[in-house]
């Protein structure tokens, strides 16, 4: 058995239309998911009233229930449910941006939450503005706490994008499966694949990690 | 007139300084919320669900729920032993070796479990020439993948342990499995435990790819059923519940876990 190079090549091109297919999933729910998620944010954080309730239902679920099951859900139950035509495509974005929208919460919530109280008591003292004291003071600080964690919720979104070959979503890892059904070569193409996605992801993962030293390093 | 406008102008003002502007906010948003779902959802159509199948085939659910935990916890228990190993031959100072196992777990880590099954199922037999049931190859790329996670925790945890902790036990002059057994693991251990749950739940969910082999977890038990009954809506609403309730369940007896092994002080 030999590693037959020359498959891979040949088919270079479906495989690269499949890693622009999962970069328009990733970026596409990434958006979507972020607005989710601040609102969400916004409920957990007011912690009291009807959106509040709504934000912690929504988290918890989307947290406990496999992304599996929340994009088969969506894509036999949405076009019934909501009396729609749903695409594959678009019942993985939605499915994918739930589900970003509510690692999204809990990961701007932390972010708020790890600023000290100190500090927005301070801009108060001082007589500054609650919307600049957001603005100014907190928001700032939060922002650079989330950076290592929204990192890594994005290298998730790039796996979990690959579920959405099950519905049929011409990403990467349904384009390797065509590919590879027709010549038989699973091996090459899956590890070619399987590089692509390692080619994604790592640089994310190894500039989270370096950030988040570099944050330790800066709060002691 | 102006009497009546100025009095209830007042009351006005009485109102708007009493509100309570979270609770409002928290309101009005849910509300909207709530009545964007409402107008959305066709609620003729979900008041013909008919949840009476899941009485009739609460069996196989069960049974797949079971496969489902008995899956995790193998992928779990043989992927920690083999990631405490891992974990400690990386404090030797051998640096192939050492490259070699950053390399492992960088490469399990990085990639998709989509791939990483498809990989093992459909790649590897090609190669070694022994061809893997789904069952065998669902379990062997969760263990590998969670192989890698934890060798990661078990790395931190290992580092967690004080200096002090070392020196004393060398001081002692305890040999190196002493040093290793009864002292440094059992602390890294508990160290180890909230990211250890956290990976659980984590991998509990993904387990739920299994299902696109046919491994006869609780995906695979549920696409059974909805295909054969024509009914998804209610099939995947109850094994989405039966998830969360796996995953709380575990997220419980986890912060149990954690609680009754901490250490006194």
């Amino acid at each position: 058995m030999h590693f037959d190079t020359n498959t891979i090549i040949r088919h270079l091109p479906e495989l690269l239309r499949g890693v622009q297919l999962t970069l328009i999933l990733v970026l596409v729910s990434l958006a979507i998911g972020t607005v989710l998620g601040l609102v969400a944010c916004l409920g957990k954080l007011l912690e009291r009233g009807l959106l509040y309730w709504i934000a912690s239902v929504y988290v918890t679920v989307m947290r406990g229930i496999p992304e599996m099951v929340v994009m088969f859900w969506i894509y036999y139950c949405g076009p019934l449910i909501l009396n729609t035509r749903l695409s594959s495509f678009s019942a993985a974005i939605v499915s994918m941006s739930l589900y970003a929208g509510a690692l999204l919460a809990e990961i701007f919530r932390a972010g708020i939450l790890a600023v000290p109280r100190g500090q927005g008591e301070a801009a108060r003292a001082l007589g500054v503005h609650e919307f600049w004291a957001w603005v100014d003071v907190i928001l700032p600080q939060a922002l650079r706490m989330m950076i290592p964690a929204f990192i890594g919720l994005v290298t998730l979104v790039v796996k979990i994008s690959g579920l959405a070959s099950a519905i049929g979503v011409g990403e990467l890892v349904y384009e390797a499966s065509i590919v590879s059904g027709q010549t038989y070569r699973y091996f090459e193409l899956f590890t070619a694949v399987g590089i692509f996605y390692f080619m994604l992801i790592f640089p994310l993962s190894l500039f989270a990690q370096r950030y988040e030293r570099k944050l330790v390093r800066k709060t002691r | 007139m102006a009497n009546t406008g100025s009095a209830s102008s007042a009351v006005f003002a009485r109102v708007w300084r009493r509100l309570d502007w979270t609770s409002a906010i928290s309101f009005v948003a849910g509300l909207a919320i709530v009545y964007g779902i409402y107008a959305t959802v066709e609620w003729k159509f979900v008041a013909t669900l008919d949840f009476h199948i899941l009485i009739e085939y609460w069996q196989p659910l069960l049974r797949g729920a079971i496969v489902t935990l008995l899956i995790t916890g193998a992928a779990l228990v043989v992927g920690l032993s083999v990631g405490v190993i891992i974990a400690i031959l990386l404090q030797l100072p051998i640096g192939p070796l050492r490259w070699l196992i950053v390399a492992y777990v960088e490469l399990w880590r990085n990639t998709p479990l989509i791939v990483q099954l498809f990989w093992v199922h459909f790649g590897l037999p090609v190669i070694t020439g022994i061809s893997t049931t789904a069952l065998e190859s669902g379990c062997l790329a969760l263990t590998l993948q969670s192989s890698a996670y934890l060798a990661d925790i078990a790395r931190a945890g290992i580092q967690a342990v004080p200096r002090g902790q070392w020196q004393a036990a060398r001081a002692l002059g305890l040999p190196t499995w002493s040093l290793w057994l009864e002292i440094i693991l059992p602390q890294a251990l508990k160290i180890m435990i909230p990211p250890f749950a956290n990976l659980a739940l984590s991998f509990l969910n993904g387990s739920a790819l299994l299902g696109l082999l046919q491994v006869g977890e609780l995906m695979t038990v549920a696409t059974k059923i909805s295909d054969y009954t024509f009914k998804p809506i209610e099939i995947m609403t109850a094994v989405g519940a039966l998830y969360l309730l796996l995953n709380l369940m575990v997220g419980r007896l986890a912060r149990w876990l954690e609680i009754a092994t901490r250490i006194p002080r």
